[in-house]
């Protein structure tokens, strides 16, 4: 459900969604092939807290993200995979703002 | 959990001897080891540090080995011990020393420790029912601790649940917000969306675990409507067990196709039908398919726009199953199926 919220929220603000995993086994197993400007990752994902491995697989191949999450506390200690942190439930301005993130600021560097 | 019998020894931690005379030690060792105990044993300051941090389950000392050192040493190690701890320390004092004194030192040197003194010579038996019980006690406060860290686990746990029920309360009422025309409508459809959400976490709670069986999903939500008189609605398949996340979702999803079908659908019309049905296929990987087919009701038109229901139905059956579903709008009939791994749906009780 909430995931259907923020999917008509991004459609609403003109962006794409491009689909939602549960895991962070599904993501490694099925984004391939998929393209995508960034992600929105909460800290406790169906198979455990992955949310934060989860970031940081993606930031080692230049997809930004952002945690969307009700545990702010522990994403703040992964500051350096993610571009910061939405409080769960999201509103559509702070969600149009990270949208605005993704956009402008292209991957991190995958090599640092 | 139950208490370990006496003669559960292999459940028990080891005992540390800390004697300075080579022959006290292999004495209250041997003795120790005959009744099965486990010991490791220390003759002075040196490796007294390390030996503690192995964490034993009961400090046996000899007089001789009280000195200031070690004194201050197992000071600092009980003032480091968790909340739970309660380190259980055995004195053996010499016969004639002057034991009042030494309990009262000891027992202000060494806060949070549970003491217990004896005098030489002493029997076997008196020495190791002496440490066995001592070691019981320190089993003991090692469930406390692990209660204590069951419940840290549990509030952390009970915290992202509430917070995640909250933010799905609020995703509801966005969202059914957006597609109402009417104040009414809106109380209605939301309080029938908490509804869903309501009986599923019931049925889950119950489960006493994290699951649910699609025949329960399928009995409460349509148990209400058979009771005001919609027997028209048939479905079956066989048991499968789905996860907490699989359940809810699928939940919402039939909630929304029976109001949808009540209210524009077959069960508008006292001919109407509709039939859920469910299979798991024979081979492997082995997949999951549902089939929600209406018949009998006015004639379908697609919609120009779609609605809550069917972008629902879509982002939800896509997020749950990995596939998007294949919903038409067969002029007899809505039909909506919807199939993908059965593994990704599936709840380990």
């Amino acid at each position: 459900m909430i995931v259907f919220h923020v999917e008509q929220m991004i459609e609403d603000l003109g962006h794409v969604f491009a689909g939602s995993f549960e895991s962070f086994e599904a993501l490694k197993a099925e984004c391939e092939g998929m393209t995508f400007d960034g992600a929105l990752i909460d800290i406790d994902l169906t198979d455990g807290r992955t949310g934060p491995l989860a970031a940081e697989w993606l930031h080692r191949r230049g997809i930004p993200s952002m945690f969307l999450t009700g545990q702010a506390d522990v994403a703040s200690g992964y500051g350096h995979v993610s571009l910061g942190t939405l409080s769960k439930p999201v509103g559509m301005d702070k969600l149009a703002e990270a949208l605005e993130l993704f956009r402008r600021k292209p991957g991190p560097d995958p090599h640092d | 959990m139950s208490d370990p019998e006496l003669d559960d020894v292999s459940a028990l931690d080891h005992v540390l001897v800390l004697a300075p005379y080579r022959s006290d030690a292999m004495f209250l060792s041997k003795m120790l080891r005959e009744y099965d105990l486990r010991v490791v044993v220390t003759s002075g300051i040196n490796d007294l540090v390390a030996c503690l941090s192995e964490a034993p389950g009961v400090l046996l000392l000899t007089h001789e080995a009280l000195t200031p050192a070690v004194l201050d040493a197992i000071a600092a190690h009980l003032a480091d011990q968790q909340a739970w701890s309660e380190m259980p320390i055995v004195v053996l004092l010499d016969r004639g020393s002057p034991d009042g004194r030494i309990k009262a030192a000891l027992s202000h040197a060494w806060p949070r420790s549970r003491q217990l003194f004896y005098k030489r010579p002493i029997t076997a038996v008196e020495l190791v029912s002496g440490v066995q019980s001592a070691l019981l006690a320190r089993l003991r406060q090692r469930d406390v601790r692990d209660h204590i860290f069951r419940e840290i686990e549990l509030r952390r746990e009970l915290n992202h649940r509430v917070k995640n029920i909250l933010a799905s309360v609020t995703s509801i009422f966005e969202m059914t917000r957006r597609g109402a025309t009417s104040m009414d409508g809106l109380a209605e459809d939301f309080r029938g969306r908490l509804g869903a959400l309501d009986k599923v976490h019931s049925a889950v709670f119950r489960a006493d675990g994290e699951v649910v069986s699609i025949g329960e999903i399928v009995s409460l939500t349509f148990d209400p409507y058979r009771q005001v008189g919609f027997e028209r609605i048939a479905a079956g398949g066989p048991t499968v067990i789905l996860s907490r996340e699989a359940g809810t979702t699928l939940a919402l999803c039939l909630h929304e196709l029976s109001t949808n079908a009540i209210k524009y659908g077959a069960l508008s019309r006292p001919e109407g039908q509709v039939a859920f049905e469910w299979s798991v296929s024979e081979n492997e990987p082995r997949e999951l398919s549902m089939t929600w087919l209406e018949s009998g009701g006015p004639p379908v038109e697609e919609p120009s726009r779609a609605g809550y229901g069917t972008r629902y139905l879509r982002s939800a059956l896509k997020g749950m199953l990995g596939r998007a579903p294949n919903i038409t709008f067969d002029r007899g009939g809505l039909r909506c199926e919807a199939g993908g791994l059965l593994s990704r749906v599936v709840g380990n009780p």
